[in-house]
């Protein structure tokens, strides 16, 4: 684990946001990432990627904030989709018994096809 | 009783500063000396030193006469100790011309009674000497009764034409000679002044604790003519001959390299080092390994003579109950953090209000407790606070004493201090894995038990609300087992305080925190949750398997 500074990056596929945070993703990271995806989710946006191939390391608070990011799309009928996770990140949201509320994908080609965007 | 002693053969490394003091008489004849203020810590054997001396210049000296007198044990009602100081010195004198060690001892034989043995030896002058205290006691003339037994020895070196050498032991106690009451005539010890001024009559005074009396001393009227004579702890070399010879005494054979830890560990007191054999002997030992050891050790901070040497300075020292509980926080606190902090700031983390603090950090200073490094003596403090203030029985004390020695001979241990800050938990992190690095750890375990870990620190900075804002980190590894104690000041936590909802809740109700510790319990084999004085300790274990290092 190398915890760069937190930065978090988005971009649209067709109608969906992906968003890449990248770092240590924690309780002061993560308000960036929630108010990230809450800005696509005020536009209408109802399909979210996150792209976890830049992230380092996710923390319990971290991680209870991204159940947030789920709780606000599934009020508008949303999905929320990861991507790139590593084995150990992967492991961490199984040892919470989380993985059966999200849906997860070896990387963003895979979840763009399931939300039907384009991959590029 | 000062021909009662260790036998001089067994008596190891003070040769030097025992010769010099033997000629101490002669030296101070021709100004080539001063009284001498022994200084060292309590336990260094400061009165065993005086019993040394004694007994040698008891024996093989002609000309210098020894005389010894402990505060300690005297009654310290100024007319009861005028009347013990005398008689005590005129016993010794006689026992010492007539090289009879019954009358050093023999308390309970009235002074008028020797009078035919002085009158024998020719020590007329010491009769008149008994005649003109006898006086001054019947014309109820305190002072002159004082001045009359302090000065004995000056008279006895002047008239009977041999110097003698006055051993003060556990002079400090002289600060409480009273009339009726303690306190009701202060400045009574300056009455030894006239006496430690005469080059006939050179003065060895000790007592405990050192600041007080280098306090005594430092009235300029004492303090000149008077040198420092400072006794250190025995070198490893000579404490394990003592060690070993004390053991071989009461045969017990041990294990030479755990017998080198504990002598390291009470860092060559030999008080300490005594009282570690007749634990041993007590315990009924007779084969000491490493844990026997570690037994006798925790057994003698908590039940033993050390117990009880300590039990009764404190008593002695703190007699007021109501602070002792204010001073034992404040030594827990120095224990813990190495640091003193200022005053404001510790009467907020201790909660304590600054007059009652100032009290208790006066009592401190004054006797010798403060800054102390005698890890025994931190060991008894700890114990005293466990037992006193957390209200742990013995069985629990003696566990945790045990589980702080019980290190591995093949680990590594590696201590921190990260501040209570953003992402401070990531240099926590860093270390795991450089620590998981140095035993070849499989990378995706030491992921795992960096998050663990920074779980753990998370959790210390969210539930502190301390004002020392900072978590103490000890990382213990062997090939086998990684240990990761992280400790944090303030508010304390158990699990059950931090009961953590499950999944199903978490995801239709408003709150989604309080992961941190099914985190940690997934990931390692076991974590505690402790309360070790005024911080919690979590302490997370993870048994390392073979298929979890690197080949």
């Amino acid at each position: 684990m190398n915890a760069a500074p937190f930065q978090v990056k988005s971009r649209i596929v067709n109608d969906v946001a992906v968003i890449y945070p990248k770092g240590y993703l924690n309780n002061l990271s993560g308000e960036g990432l929630v108010s990230e995806c809450g800005r696509y989710i005020e536009t209408g946006i109802k399909k979210i990627i996150v792209n976890f191939s830049e992230t380092d390391l996710i923390n319990s608070i971290g991680i209870s904030l991204l159940l947030h990011v789920m709780e606000e799309l599934q009020t508008t009928g949303g999905t929320l989709c990861f991507t790139d996770m590593d084995k150990v990140q992967l492991g961490i949201f199984d040892m919470l018994g989380l993985t059966k509320y999200f849906r997860f994908f070896q990387d963003e080609k895979g979840a763009l096809q399931f939300l039907g965007g384009s991959a590029e | 009783m000062p021909l009662y002693g260790i036998p001089a053969k067994d008596y190891l490394d003070r040769e030097d500063e025992l010769a010099y003091l033997k000629r101490l008489a002669s030296l101070r004849r021709d100004t080539l000396a001063d009284n001498v203020l022994l200084i060292g810590p309590r336990g260094i054997g400061k009165t065993e030193f005086l019993k040394q001396l004694y007994r040698s210049l008891f024996w093989d000296s002609k000309d210098v006469v020894p005389f010894y007198y402990s505060f300690k044990t005297a009654a310290l009602k100024s007319t009861t100790f005028a009347r013990d100081y005398f008689a005590r010195f005129v016993k010794q004198y006689v026992a010492f011309v007539k090289k009879e060690p019954l009358h050093v001892n023999n308390m309970s034989m009235p002074l008028p009674r020797l009078i035919p043995l002085i009158s024998t030896l020719g020590l007329d002058w010491l009769i008149d000497c008994i005649d003109d205290f006898q006086q001054n006691t019947d014309q109820g003339d305190l002072y002159g009764q004082i001045l009359s037994a302090i000065s004995t020895p000056v008279n006895a070196a002047v008239r009977g034409g041999r110097p003698v050498l006055v051993m003060l032991d556990d002079f400090t106690a002289s600060e409480e000679l009273h009339e009726t009451k303690r306190g009701d005539a202060p400045g009574l010890t300056s009455l030894f002044e006239e006496s430690m001024k005469n080059s006939l009559c050179p003065h060895i005074i000790t007592g405990s604790p050192s600041a007080k009396l280098e306090a005594i001393f430092s009235d300029p009227a004492l303090h000149k003519g008077t040198e420092r004579m400072r006794l250190y702890p025995l070198p490893e070399d000579t404490a394990y001959a003592l060690f070993s010879s004390l053991l071989a005494k009461m045969k017990i054979s041990f294990d030479r390299e755990a017998a080198l830890d504990i002598i390291r560990r009470v860092k060559g007191s030999p008080l300490y080092i005594r009282n570690m054999a007749r634990a041993a002997w007590k315990m009924k030992k007779n084969n000491l390994d490493k844990k026997d050891f570690s037994e006798c050790y925790s057994f003698e901070i908590i039940d033993g003579e050390t117990a009880f040497y300590w039990s009764s300075v404190f008593s002695e020292s703190l007699r007021d109950k109501g602070i002792r509980r204010t001073i034992l926080e404040l030594l827990m606190h120095r224990i813990a953090r190495g640091e003193t902090g200022d005053q404001e700031r510790l009467s907020k983390v201790l909660g304590v209000r600054e007059p009652r603090l100032s009290e208790a950090l006066d009592a401190l200073e004054l006797n010798d407790f403060g800054g102390s490094d005698d890890p025994l003596l931190k060991d008894f403090v700890q114990s005293l606070y466990f037992r006193e203030v957390e209200g742990k029985t013995g069985a629990e004390i003696r566990k945790l004493i045990e589980a702080k020695y019980d290190v591995p001979a093949d680990s590594s241990v590696f201590e921190m201090v990260i501040p209570m800050s953003d992402q401070a938990e990531l240099v926590a992190a860093r270390a795991v894995d450089q620590i998981g690095k140095n035993i070849n750890l499989e990378p995706e375990l030491m992921n795992y038990l960096q998050l663990a870990l920074v779980e753990s620190c998370i959790n210390a900075m969210e539930h502190s609300g301390s004002y020392e804002k900072k978590i103490y980190l000890k990382f213990t590894t062997t090939p086998q087992r990684l240990e990761i104690a992280i400790e944090s000041p303030g508010r304390h936590f158990t699990l059950d305080s931090l009961k953590e909802s499950p999944t199903e809740e978490k995801m239709t109700a408003g709150q989604k925190r309080g992961w941190g510790f099914t985190l940690m319990r997934k990931i390692m084999d076991e974590v505690r949750v402790e309360r070790i004085s005024d911080r919690t300790r979590v302490t997370l274990i993870k048994n390392i398997k073979r298929n979890e290092v690197l080949k």
